[in-house]
């Protein structure tokens, strides 16, 4: 949280600003390198990067990078945040001095906003960036000229090679120990907007003209406002009868009329726009048929990528984990009781591990989204289906979170900041974890040759399909239905610059993954912590002395010859969890499973998923007394072919039958109806925590589980009816 | 008699044609922000796969439009 940053008089405070595509990320990673970190602005779910860097003669520096934005009259939660700060003096952000990143080579766009950061009075540097770019395209500048012109230091720069990075700083430095008083003003405001200027002026604490009209434009949005603040400038605009949209797009074309001719002076540019590699890239790219088959072949591979490098990081993870608690046996053994080394083991570093699966999968998925979006291709995915998504109640930037999803729900959720419009935001959310997970197919592989023993691969291989689409229909149908629910006011924004292809910036993908996988780990592992501990108490602990009941009831099987006595610590085992509070609960909510085919050990498979999904398998396991043979089988997965795993598992459920009624427990209809309830439910701790974190209350979180637990429930209903009917 | 104008969605793939004003002050004042001005040649580029949305260039600029947002430019003939 910035809120929360450490504050000292000391550090001066300079705010990184500038429209979209001007580089300004590159600029702030170029300056900060690792000593950043992000947060949200208080209040709102927008990201902020803060980071820190010393000037030569020692005066700290904290950058604050604000979102990308085209105006003061912004659209966008993102742009709206800028805004809120830049009006607001007493803001625990506001800037004592502003950097303004720019596309050189675009430079009349980027300069709108510039001219209106300088009608606030605030210290501003104009950083023309990318000038690499600017003389491979033989444009020239005049930097001196321009700066006489603006009024403003002006600072000719390359984020990307770093090029003039240190006039930057020396300037910054400048600006900051300048005794003069900072003066500046651009646009002359008309007749109308000086009137209402002048009248919040004689109302409000009047800092600056052009910030008191700004009050009198957002007064509907400010949040700094009191409501006796807001009714004084509803009173001012109404009495004055204040047009203010018509005055925005008035201002706007006044300022392009002050400036366009200064930048003509200024800076040489080739009057044509030839036709570039980048035109030449989306005529295949973006093109009507191929675009998409294009867009769909790339994510494949993205999801590709993900799916090996889950198989891969998955043994890495298992054998770390393996060595974790292996050493904290080792050193806990001896100096305390057997639950402590039984909680640390199996709580602590369960929760531990459900953190640790995550991380190579956020960073990998990280890795190849910055990919794709420095290099420019996600616009154009946006583009092609803005309109598809919108049919869903989602937008064109909703495509890139649903197709994340496939790998993990975690790191396409938080892919949606991007999305300016809060609903189509909440949405791709709310939905996003209905798409089959990488967590979701150990628990297929399981299952499907259990439900149907004596179909083939091909079958499998279809019904394993199905699944995915289960999914995918899902998650559409329920973004169809929440659109049809929800009612908002906000306008929804395509309008969106397509930048030119550029080859990625290194240093920016990789502070990019460092900040995802850590932001991820500092979010969750306290909630996850919470919830495994929480669970290993239910399955370790029960009414009564769990283990000797446990004990007992072993020995009488083994003295039956029900089993051999090798297996007994394996039969305890799963006699402990029987006996269990998670045992009793199973048992507790048989009732309402029953309905779906279920008895009380896939209620506790169902209870236990909670923590992953996959844990269902290692649950099963223990369940099956099979504790010991587990561990192997887990570990050959990875050498055998998908439907060939965890045999010893399928033989045991294959051939369990219910207590009474002697009747086999995994018929076509049960296993089916789980399949579907493990395609849809929401077991995932870490997802609802994420959830809860980016759309900053709970209530989705829960929303989401009931919701998804409702669908879940109902479809494996009549799922297991049906099928039942069928035969 | 006001004549209607053509808006941007009347364009062919690659035609161009200049831009006069806009129908709708809230979506004038993001586009003009984004640097779709009055007077400045606006070329279409082409159409969307699924329809509705446009791939524009304006003085060097690619942009992509909405349907709606694209009505909302009037072109000259």
């Amino acid at each position: 949280m910035l809120g929360k940053m450490e504050r000292s008089d000391k550090v001066l405070k300079v705010g990184l600003i500038g429209n979209p595509n001007s580089g300004k990320s590159t600029v702030f990673n170029q300056l900060t390198g690792l000593r950043q970190k992000t947060g949200n602005f208080p209040g709102v779910t927008v990201e902020v990067k803060e980071g820190r860097f010393t000037l030569p003669k020692g005066q700290v520096v904290s950058l604050i990078d604000f979102p990308g934005a085209y105006s003061l009259y912004p659209t966008s939660t993102d742009e709206k945040v800028l805004v809120e700060v830049l009006t607001n003096t007493s803001d625990t952000n506001y800037p004592d001095l502003l950097v303004f990143v720019a596309d050189v080579t675009h430079l009349e766009k980027h300069l709108l906003l510039f001219t209106q950061v300088l009608d606030l009075n605030i210290p501003t540097i104009l950083a023309l960036n990318m000038s690499d770019v600017a003389e491979e395209e033989g444009i020239k500048v005049n930097p001196s000229r321009l700066s006489a012109q603006l009024q403003a230091p002006v600072v000719f720069i390359s984020g990307r090679t770093g090029e003039n990075l240190p006039q930057l700083i020396q300037s910054i430095e400048q600006l900051s120990e300048s005794k003069e008083r900072w003066k500046s003003s651009f646009y002359k405001m008309n007749n109308d907007e000086q009137r209402i200027s002048e009248a919040v002026c004689q109302n409000f604490a009047c800092t600056n003209p052009y910030r008191a009209l700004l009050l009198a434009h957002h007064k509907d949005w400010l949040r700094f406002l009191s409501p006796a603040e807001h009714a004084t400038l509803d009173t001012i605009v109404h009495t004055k009868q204040f047009q203010s949209l018509l005055q925005q797009v008035d201002e706007t074309m006044v300022r392009y009329d002050q400036f366009t001719p200064i930048v003509r002076d200024t800076v040489q540019q080739p009057s044509v726009f030839p036709v570039t590699t980048t035109d030449r890239i989306d005529a295949i790219l973006t093109h009507r048929i191929a675009g998409p088959f294009i867009f769909l072949g790339v994510m494949l591979l993205v999801f590709m990528v993900i799916f090996y490098g889950y198989e891969i990081t998955g043994g890495w993870v298992e054998s770390t984990m393996a060595w974790l608690i292996e050493g904290a046996e080792y050193v806990l053994q001896p100096i305390s009781s057997g639950w402590v080394v039984d909680f640390v083991t199996k709580g602590v570093l369960e929760g531990f591990k459900g953190v640790l699966v995550f991380v190579p999968q956020i960073a990998l998925l990280s890795l190849l989204i910055a990919l794709l979006e420095e290099v420019g291709y996600l616009a154009r995915a946006v583009f092609m289906f803005d309109k598809l998504m919108r049919r869903f109640g989602m937008n064109g930037r909703s495509i890139v979170a649903l197709i994340s999803g496939g790998a993990c729900a975690v790191p396409a959720i938080k892919g949606t900041r991007t999305i300016g419009n809060w609903k189509e935001r909440l949405i791709t959310i709310l939905v996003t974890p209905f798409i089959s997970c990488s967590a979701r197919i150990p628990v297929y592989m399981v299952l499907i040759p259990v439900a149907l023993p004596n179909a083939n691969w091909w079958v499998w291989a279809q019904v394993f399909g199905a699944m995915y689409l289960l999914g995918v229909v899902a998650a559409l149908g329920s973004g169809w239905l929440l659109n049809k629910l929800m009612k908002t006011r906000e306008a929804t924004f395509l309008a969106l610059e397509m930048p030119v292809y550029r080859v990625p910036h290194w240093k920016n993908v990789w502070l990019t993954v460092v900040d995802k996988v850590s932001n991820f780990v500092s979010g969750v592992w306290k909630p996850i912590l919470v919830i495994t501990s929480a669970l290993w108490f239910l399955s370790s602990f029960g009414p009564g002395d769990v283990t000797e009941k446990a004990a007992l009831s072993a020995a009488k099987d083994i003295e039956a010859g029900l089993t051999s006595d090798s297996l007994r610590s394996d039969l305890e085992a799963s006699y402990r969890l029987e006996y269990s509070w998670a045992g009793k609960l199973g048992k507790t909510i048989e009732p309402v499973i029953q309905p779906l085919g279920y008895d009380w050990k896939i209620g506790i498979g169902i209870l236990s998923s909670f923590l992953a999904r996959e844990v269902f398998n290692s649950t099963m396991y223990i369940i099956y007394s099979l504790e010991s043979v587990g561990a192997e089988e887990e570990e050959a997965a990875g050498d055998q072919s998908p439907f060939e795993r965890y045999s010893s598992l399928k033989d045991k459920m294959a051939l369990d039958t219910h207590r009474d009624s002697r009747e086999k427990i995994y018929t076509p209809a049960t296993g089916l109806s789980l399949l579907v309830f493990y395609a849809l439910a929401m077991q995932c701790m870490s997802t609802l925590v994420v959830v809860k974190n980016e759309t900053g209350r709970w209530r989705w979180a829960v929303l989401q589980f009931l919701f998804m637990g409702v669908l879940a429930y109902a479809l494996s209903w009549i799922t297991f009816v049906l099928v039942n009917f069928i035969g | 008699m006001q004549r209607r104008h053509r808006t941007l969605p009347e364009l062919k793939a690659s035609e161009s044609a200049q831009a006069i004003s806009f129908t709708d002050p809230s979506l004038a004042c993001k586009l003009t922000a984004m640097g779709v001005l009055p007077g400045a040649v606006i070329e279409m580029v082409r159409k969307s796969p699924f329809g509705d949305a446009f791939y524009i260039k304006v003085d060097g600029i690619r942009l992509a439009l909405r349907n709606e947002e694209a009505q909302s430019i009037l072109l000259t003939d």
